[in-house]
């Protein structure tokens, strides 16, 4: 019985969905593109710690560590203060590079631990990367951070617009009126801060990609392989596959991501923050998006992490804001604030999931791989 | 084979000849079990060794070891080295060197960080890299040594098995557990199969196409894309089996395969291992279910308390009183 494959498409239709559903967010105002970026920043990071946690297995309780390493890495390769000054897609390629030589060089001595003593390293890394860039004042600016970081770019703008700045004046004293439309049209592909929107709309194409990466990870060889390091390391191993191998590059791949999310962000708060801003509770949330959204599931992550992310930087600050405005509660009393609720909720939610839904919102061990 | 003081599998010799069907039988305990995961590299043998084809599967000591040894070694060394003295190492390269807004001279800058590098003194440059070499080095090969012989390598030469207690991927679907035993035989690599090039879907297509194949060879064609681990038992042991040869194997290890099969299922089983081995693969299988032993092997091993007590044809070992003894005990005189 040969039955007809299924062709391949680059998204799913739930991945569709909710891509289209993240790029109408802005319809509903600029401040609501703004916090999109930390949504579309934490949905990356929770999907590199998926590939290690869903896919291959492994416990990951560090993945913060990665993130600060990229976001680090950004700081240092772009910051004016220091001579590198990658710019913005230099700095993300780097971050990134560095992320995965940091996930390599973290897993090649202990990938060979089972199940919690991982756990324990990854759970030691997060707190020993935090501590050597606190202590590395000299290079990381210590508790400062690293700023003012360059904003994000669309790729070849910068060279473009200083091409018609020449060829402005140029033209100047010829026909003014070409050289002004040139600009105008480049004009639209600015971004700062003042044009969130774009910047969210920039990120969420990069988000895309990412997701188009990850399924096509998801369904390949590799892919086939941590599933089966994850089902089954013995039985992996006598069908000729090399566990440590997949669960290095599991590693490596899941670290480049969420060194990539942290330049990300870093980028969005033009400073890197200090070294403990990525701390446990970092790794931990987005661990709270892989399982709240659906374990092993790409839909399911973009799911958790616009409920997590959603519920922790837009739906509580908007609620306490309505309430002073409506002169209900005040912040001085910590218990009406809705905005001291959000690690309440992130308990709650886990407890609620663990109960109705073990499998996440998304359900994907149920459905099988086809 | 020894664990400890304690010796499960002693001076067995089994030879196997090409194409043939060989039955390795005995009591419980009798180490049948341990025999096979000592073949499949699960243990390492204390003793003896494993020749298919002649050759003992495991990783040879050649060139590219050594190379990456000491590759990993001096890159261990030159992190070490790094490691302790970064701060000084910044600060003469880039913080003493590098002015705001002015161009960056690199080469100075990085001329500055090798003699930095190299300037640490006896315990700041030479005791990190020489540790760092060292630790390195012998960290690699200790490790390339561990794993010269396991199950991965002794599968790459052509050896498959199933499990006794039945190992499959449970939430992979049927064809994916297929497709997971052919690995050995496919080569797309990670771009390919990260930017999902048409090699790599061409491949998978074809995997796919061929495990369907196999699916309807052991008799499972109809459930391919259910969850092995929703399968009834005698089932999943029909798609180890499966899994296992879609690797091509020469040789294929069955532990227990009729265990908790039906009669009408221990048929099926016995025509699907004579045809494994007309299709030219060899088989090596564990099993108490005798007519299944007598009915299809060529060849019989019988093992006792580790050691081999007989040896021969079905009919042979039938009428080895030590074959009795072994079952069913001695028969009481006097």
């Amino acid at each position: 019985m040969q039955e007809p494959l299924r062709r391949f498409t680059p998204f799913s239709r739930g991945q569709l969905v909710l891509l289209g559903l993240m790029a109408a967010a802005p319809l509903f105002g600029e401040s609501l593109a703004a916090s999109g970026r930390t949504v579309v920043v934490y949905a990356i990071l929770a999907l590199g710690l998926n590939i290690v946690v869903g896919w291959t297995g492994l416990l990951h309780l560090g993945i913060a560590a990665f993130a600060a390493i990229g976001a680090y890495a950004y700081g240092i390769l772009t910051c004016e203060i220091y001579p590198f000054q990658l710019g913005f897609w230099g700095g993300l390629a780097a971050a990134a590079a560095f992320g995965a030589v940091a996930g390599a060089l973290l897993g090649a001595p202990t990938l060979r631990l089972r199940g919690d003593y991982l756990a324990i390293v990854t759970l030691g890394f997060g707190e020993i990367v935090q501590d050597a860039l606190k202590n590395l004042d000299t290079i990381t600016k210590g508790t400062q951070g690293i700023n003012p970081l360059p904003g994000a770019t669309v790729p070849g703008v910068s060279l473009l617009s200083s091409a018609s700045q020449v060829a402005a004046t140029k033209s100047s004293s010829v026909a003014d009126g070409v050289a002004v439309s040139g600009t105008d049209w480049l004009g639209w592909l600015q971004i700062s801060n003042e044009t969130p929107v774009r910047w969210y709309f920039l990120y969420l194409f990069v988000l895309a990609a990412i997701v188009f990466l990850c399924r096509n990870l998801e369904f390949s060889r590799l892919g086939r392989q941590w599933f089966a390091v994850r089902e089954d390391e013995l039985a992996a191993r006598c069908m000729a596959i090399e566990p440590d191998k997949a669960k290095l590059k599991a590693f490596a791949i899941g670290a480049a991501l969420a060194a990539l999310s942290g330049a990300m962000l870093a980028s969005v708060l033009s400073s890197t923050g200090e070294p403990s801003n990525y701390d446990f509770q970092i790794s931990i949330l987005a661990l709270c998006i892989v399982i709240v959204g659906g374990i092993g599931s790409i839909t399911g992550i973009l799911v958790g992490a616009i409920a997590m992310i959603g519920l922790n930087n837009v739906a509580l600050p908007a609620i306490s804001d309505a309430m002073q405005k409506a002169g209900i509660g005040s912040t001085s009393n910590v218990f009406t604030s809705p905005n001291n609720y959000k690690y309440l909720t992130f308990g709650l939610a886990l407890v609620l999931m663990m109960r109705f839904r073990p499998d996440g919102i998304v359900h994907s061990r149920k459905a099988v791989r086809k | 084979m020894r664990f400890g003081g304690l010796t499960a599998v002693k001076d067995v010799s089994v030879e196997v000849a090409q194409g043939s069907i060989t039955a390795v039988i005995g009591p419980n305990g009798a180490g049948k079990t341990t025999l096979f995961n000592a073949i499949t590299g699960v243990y390492e043998p204390t003793e003896g060794r494993v020749l298919v084809s002649g050759r003992d599967p495991r990783r040879s000591l050649d060139g590219r070891v050594i190379v990456s040894c000491v590759a990993i070694g001096i890159a261990t060394a030159f992190f070490l080295a790094i490691a302790v003295r970064v701060e000084a190492l910044w600060t003469a390269s880039v913080i003493e060197l590098y002015e705001y807004q002015k161009a960056f001279p690199w080469a100075k800058a990085l001329g500055a960080f090798g003699s930095s590098l190299f300037g640490g003194g006896f315990w700041g440059t030479w005791v990190p890299l020489l540790l760092g070499l060292v630790f390195g080095t012998s960290g690699r090969f200790v490790i390339w040594s561990r794993s010269r012989r396991t199950p991965d390598v002794v599968a790459s030469a052509g050896v498959a098995r199933t499990f006794q207690n039945i190992r499959l991927f449970p939430e992979l679907s049927l064809v994916e557990n297929v497709v997971v035993g052919m690995d050995r035989r496919l080569t797309s690599g990670f771009v390919a199969a990260l930017l999902a090039l048409p090699s790599a879907l061409r491949e998978r297509a074809q995997a796919r196409g061929e495990a369907l194949k196999l699916l309807d060879f052991v008799g499972l064609g109809d459930k391919a894309e259910d969850a092995a681990g929703n399968l009834p038992y005698g089932h999943q042991r029909r798609l180890e089996i499966a899994r296992a040869l879609a690797s091509r194997p020469d040789v294929i290890l069955l532990d227990e395969p009729a265990a908790g099969m039906n009669p009408t299922e221990t048929v099926d089983l016995m025509r699907l291992i004579r045809a494994i081995r007309d299709n030219g693969t060899t088989v090596v299988l564990i099993e108490h279910h005798m007519r299944v032993v007598m009915g299809i092997s060529d060849r019989i091993h019988v093992l006792q308390y580790g050691e081999k007590i007989a040896e021969g044809t079905p009919i042979e070992i039938k009428n080895d009183p030590k074959c009795i003894e072994a079952y069913l005990g001695k028969e009481e005189l006097g």
